[in-house]
């Protein structure tokens, strides 16, 4: 039933545009499940650290940011809107990067991981904002070529949208076979019980390493989808902000689940993009919604809702 | 028998600020030897197992294992090399089945890279033939929080066994059973394979004296006697420093 009813819902997601039309304001409803789509990869793969692997990062808008401003400067330098090669410089430049921050914050946990991760960020945040030539500083970049895949143009509203769900659907098919993996296993167990991971003879540095490259690549995917998207990447883009928005998102949809990140994802960005307009203080409200969850709900929605599903079936 | 003992140390010394936890260590023990290390609280034992799993780095002294200076390793190479230890305060996956514990153990030897399936039915097949032989058929799906005081040392255990070890460490493996439990668990070790070496470090004195083929007495961070069970109860030193309190006791 799951599985079904997944597939179904990323189908009537995906062909959205389509079948939308008749509606009051589709083409808004279009750009901001786009906007939601684009968080949720961003907030899948900060999962993959917090949820998976017990590894609190504050710091994963540097990977989100750097795969922005590497998708825009590469279309820009390079001379090429190729997918291809724009997509592959955002996953490599914010791997790289990943790579090295990674390997400087693996030996901490908890709350000197969290600390070191968000100082890491605040560096990268300090040069997106001060390399002026490259990054084009406080102003940052406007104007980004969407991309092109073979003969296919994305700059029209719908086929970057469908682009979008698309890398969405590919990197959600990933984190669910990661889960159902021998990796996936061995990430939760270095979060359970480290110590006695070590005992069996896991390497759990080297593990935690690979797990925070990956969620990094993955970030650097989001923000590049971003930065077509918005056609525009600043400084914020690698900002503390950035960095616990997608933690905020974790935590209210449920760390650890597939589901958790999307629906997380879904509920920040429409108290911001869409209660905003109708209510004043959003931001206040989303404040609330945390603290609710956060208090009351560890698990978040989709946590407390299968903890319900499991009381109900007894 | 190889001509190496299987674990060798030698003048093994760990100190804590002003305090020597281990004061110039030496054994040898060797191989499908069942060795009990015994002494008083604060002797010493719980640090030279910290010190011989690679979690605490040694002040001077070597460590060998099977003839190979492993000195200085991490506890992951250790564990790779085949050292395993059962933790006296249980050391587990909480929210995961005692399956899922056991199969961690299992896929160690094959890396955790690989992005094939784990829970297939062959593993579990594998990880309930350790379940069993503790002693804990029937609860192969129960998560580890929720298994009884008796049932996570069971489960402590076969976990250490499904790391195919050649060297295991015991830590007080009957510390907080039941009469019977102790029984029971004490049989199970006493029937392991003798290609397996054991150090146990144990309060109870009865199964220390069933267990052992050789004991070393730790008083203050240094050994004070060693031999067989035999020859240390008649050890007067022995039951001046300890056995006479933990007999009576």
């Amino acid at each position: 039933m799951a599985p079904l009813a997944s597939i179904g819902f990323y189908l009537a997601l995906l062909t959205f545009p389509d079948w939308s039309g008749a509606i009051e304001g589709s083409r808004y409803m279009t750009t901001i499940l786009r906007d939601m789509t684009v968080f949720a990869i961003y907030a899948l793969s900060l999962d993959l650290l917090v949820g998976r692997a017990g590894m609190p990062s504050l710091g994963h808008a540097a990977f989100y940011g750097s795969g922005a401003y590497a998708a825009a400067i590469a279309s820009q330098r390079l001379a090429t809107s190729e997918l291809t090669v724009t997509l592959a410089a955002a996953i490599a430049v914010s791997a790289a990067l990943a790579l090295v921050i990674g390997l400087l914050c693996v030996r901490a946990t908890g709350i000197f991981f969290l600390m070191l991760t968000l100082a890491f960020a605040q560096m990268v945040f300090a040069v997106a904002f001060q390399w002026t030539d490259v990054t084009g500083g406080s102003n940052g970049f406007a104007g980004i070529a969407r991309p092109t895949f073979g003969g296919l143009e994305t700059s029209a509203p719908e086929a970057l949208y469908r682009l979008v769900v698309i890398v969405f659907g590919l990197v959600s098919l990933l984190i669910w076979w990661i889960s159902r993996s021998h990796y996936g296993r061995a990430l939760v167990g270095v979060r359970e019980n480290e110590r006695r991971m070590r005992a069996l003879g896991y390497h759990t540095r080297r593990l935690k390493l690979s797990a925070f490259v990956l969620a990094g690549a993955l970030a650097g995917v989001a923000g590049a989808l971003s930065a077509w998207s918005f056609r525009f990447v600043s400084p914020n883009d690698a900002g503390i902000g950035r960095s616990v928005e997608a933690f905020v998102m974790v935590l209210i949809g449920g760390a650890g689940t597939l589901l958790g990140p999307i629906v997380g994802a879904g509920v920040v960005l429409y108290i911001d993009r869409v209660l905003s307009s109708a209510i004043p203080f959003s931001q206040a409200v989303l404040g609330v919604v945390f603290v609710a969850f956060v208090l009351a709900a560890r698990q978040g929605i989709v946590g407390s809702l299968r903890a319900a599903l499991v009381r109900v079936r007894r | 028998m190889s001509a190496a003992p299987a674990l060798a140390v030698e003048g093994l010394h760990r100190s804590f600020g002003g305090i020597h936890a281990l004061d110039g260590v030496s054994l040898a023990v060797a191989d499908g030897e069942r060795r009990a290390i015994i002494g008083p609280n604060g002797a010493g034992k719980t640090t030279l197992f910290n010190v011989l799993t690679g979690e605490i780095p040694p002040s001077s002294g070597t460590v060998r294992l099977e003839g190979t200076d492993v000195t200085g390793l991490a506890t992951s190479d250790l564990a790779r090399r085949g050292l395993a230890r059962m933790y006296q305060r249980n050391e587990l996956f909480e929210p995961l089945t005692a399956r899922e514990n056991v199969a961690l153990a299992l896929a160690a030897a094959k890396g955790p890279y690989r992005l094939s399936r784990a829970r297939t039915s062959a593993e579990s097949a594998e990880a309930d033939v350790y379940l069993e032989r503790v002693g804990l058929a029937g609860r192969e799906t129960a998560r580890a929080r929720g298994l009884s005081h008796g049932e996570r040392r069971q489960l402590e255990l076969a976990i250490a066994l499904a790391q195919s070890p050649r060297v295991l460490l015991l830590d007080e493996p009957t510390a907080g059973m039941s009469p019977a439990e102790t029984a029971s668990i004490s049989r199970l070790i006493g029937e392991l394979d003798r290609s397996l070496t054991i150090l146990i470090v144990e309060h109870d004195m009865d199964v220390v004296f069933r267990l052992a083929d050789r004991i070393t007495v730790l008083h203050e961070g240094r050994p004070i006697a060693e031999g067989t069970p035999a020859e240390v109860r008649g050890d007067r030193l022995v039951n001046d420093v300890y056995l006479g309190k933990a007999l009576e006791a």
